[in-house]
């Protein structure tokens, strides 16, 4: 079943807040693991990456073979790494490094150390995702605090895959930075496109589905699509029943399967626009009687940019 | 949980409030009020699921705003009114019973409904009356994609238009439509009604305070091709 949600707001503010209550009313569609992508301002000069180590014993270990290998790849460590302290054997860790090069075969180094997996680098991107609800999540890992621009948040029902830290959603779009999704569905032609993409050089981190659909938009995207254009085509391509939110730098954007089957809603607010599986969701953030958008219709693509990204006028 | 005996009576035009409360005390409250045959409203619904559901005859009960999935669920007689939208299943499996919505309803309304009446003001979502075996839903505006998908019975009126496959793999049971059809499903076929057919539409109509305003009906039926095997279709049905 699963549960999304999206949220983009006008001026940076309270994401992780938002995204957490917005998760917290869509708990009962699935209590596997919650997740959140997170998005702030871009940095300049470093990317933020959250990693997921599988031991906490060997924290110190592991922590020290990733700035190895950055360094190896022309980066470094900008700010001491930080870790979540709830205790589970399995942590969840966040490092700034300076640009390496290249950056995908960073990714692979990274990846390819014992007990390592990224979960998300990018200039703006900083994915959370751990067992639990959304409340449990949110405390282990600080999310309530997290001020930003955009995000996506996931409640997950495992219904492919294995239930893990590392299988739950968002996933990231692996090794395009800053590109991640979330999805309610699933892909009939998933193992299809995904020997395609292997093919072509890609290396998946999961079976599961929805990190295919995060890879094969940027892979479009990549080849000189449009966002819009990638997932009109997605609709075509990918056989299946899905809703899937796409999030990039510049903000979220929905498609929907032409099936018809998964529901989404949303709402476009005064103070941003909120996106959800279910309406109850929306109304955790507006409470008053509002105009919802709901797309029960079949072959659905929307976008919206986070406000932060669009010009705004200036004043003289 | 509280039992029905111990929550409390509730006057006539008392007010419940729905809001972040257990959903089971929430029902309760309503159920024994509309049982005591008392007129009651429940705010900030909040666009919560399962509100109001398997009510009994006697009263009624309005909410204040939006609801979310299958309210008035297994209604059993209750007269139920939403001032504003609906989410998915409206009235499922309703038995007897009224429900009004002044706004838009989304996907399945009256899903296998059985009896009573539902009545949309605003739209309807994709396959309204799924499955139905009974009842009337009179929509004014339009229709979703698959309107009647599967029904088995019952009546649909649809003063607007009908979105893509309408009436697909009906069996029995009728889709109205005043306005256009715009792409018929599987099985189905249009046909003009006879006058005796439009005068009990008119009636049905005039249940829920409408007037027929004399319109061009359309009226969907089975095509009934799906009815029987056939056997020349032997073959592929052995391929599969």
């Amino acid at each position: 079943m699963c549960g999304i949600a999206g949220r983009t707001l006008n001026h940076p503010g309270s994401i992780g807040a938002d995204l957490t209550a917005m998760m917290a009313a869509q708990r009962h569609r699935g209590s596997d693991s919650t997740g959140f992508a997170l998005y702030r301002e871009p940095l300049e000069n470093a990317y933020v990456v959250r990693a997921l180590l599988a031991d906490r014993a060997h924290l110190e270990k592991d922590l020290e073979a990733l700035r190895a290998v950055t360094r190896e790849h022309g980066g470094d460590f900008v700010e001491d790494p930080t870790w979540d302290d709830s205790g589970q054997r399995h942590v969840l860790a966040r490092f700034l490094v300076s640009d390496p090069e290249p950056f995908s075969d960073w990714v692979d180094a990274c990846d390819g150390l014992e007990r390592v997996e990224l979960q998300s680098a990018g200039r703006a991107l900083e994915i959370v995702k751990d067992l639990g609800d959304a409340h449990e999540v949110a405390a282990k890992h600080g999310v309530q605090e997290f001020v930003g621009t955009h995000g996506l948040g996931h409640v997950r029902l495992a219904t492919e895959s294995n239930v893990s830290p590392v299988a739950g959603h968002p996933f990231w779009a692996r090794p395009f930075a800053d590109v991640a999704i979330v999805h309610n569905g699933q892909l009939t032609n998933y193992y299809t496109w995904r020997r395609r993409l292997q093919r072509q050089g890609y290396r998946f981190t999961t079976e599961n589905d929805s990190e295919l659909i995060a890879v094969w938009n940027s892979d479009r995207m990549a080849a000189g699509d449009s966002l819009q254009q990638s997932l009109e085509l997605s609709l075509r391509e990918l056989d299946g029943v899905f809703t899937y939110l796409l999030a990039t730098a510049d903000g979220i954007a929905l498609a929907k399967d032409r099936w018809a089957i998964k529901p989404v809603v949303a709402v476009v607010a005064p103070d941003g626009v909120a996106v959800a599986t279910e309406e109850q969701s929306l109304r955790t953030l507006y409470q008053e009687e509002i105009d919802v958008e709901v797309n029960d219709g079949p072959s659905i693509v929307r976008i919206w940019p986070a406000a932060s990204t669009v010009a705004l006028p200036v004043a003289v | 949980v509280i039992s029905l005996e111990e929550s409390r009576p509730l006057s006539d035009g008392q007010v419940i409030r729905a809001a972040d409360r257990p959903l089971r005390e929430v029902n309760a409250e309503i159920r024994s009020a509309v049982a005591a045959g008392q007129h009651i409203r429940v705010t900030e619904p909040l666009s919560r699921h399962n509100l109001g559901v398997a009510l009994p005859a006697g009263g009624s009960v309005t909410f204040d705003g939006s609801v979310g999935y299958y309210c008035g669920g297994l209604n059993n007689g209750a007269t139920i009114a939403v001032t504003r939208n609906t989410g998915w299943g409206l009235g499922e499996a309703m038995a007897s019973g009224q429900i009004t919505v002044e706004g838009d309803a989304a996907m399945s309304v009256g899903a296998s409904l059985r009896g009573g009446v539902i009545h949309v003001r605003g739209n309807a979502g994709p396959r309204c009356g799924v499955a139905m075996k009974g009842g009337l839903i009179v929509v004014e505006g339009s229709v979703g994609h698959a309107c009647g998908f599967m029904a088995h019975g019952g009546r649909v009126i649809c003063l607007g238009d009908t979105a893509d496959a309408a009436g697909d793999s009906l069996w029995e049971g009728e889709i109205w439509v005043a306005g256009r059809i715009r792409g018929l499903g599987v099985d189905s076929r249009v046909e003009e009604p006879p006058a005796e057919d439009v005068a009990v539409v008119r009636k049905a109509l005039a249940g829920v305070g409408l007037d027929d305003g004399g319109r061009e009906w359309k009226r969907i039926v089975s095509a009934q091709a799906l009815w029987h095997f056939e056997s020349r279709d032997a073959q592929q049905w052995l391929m599969i």
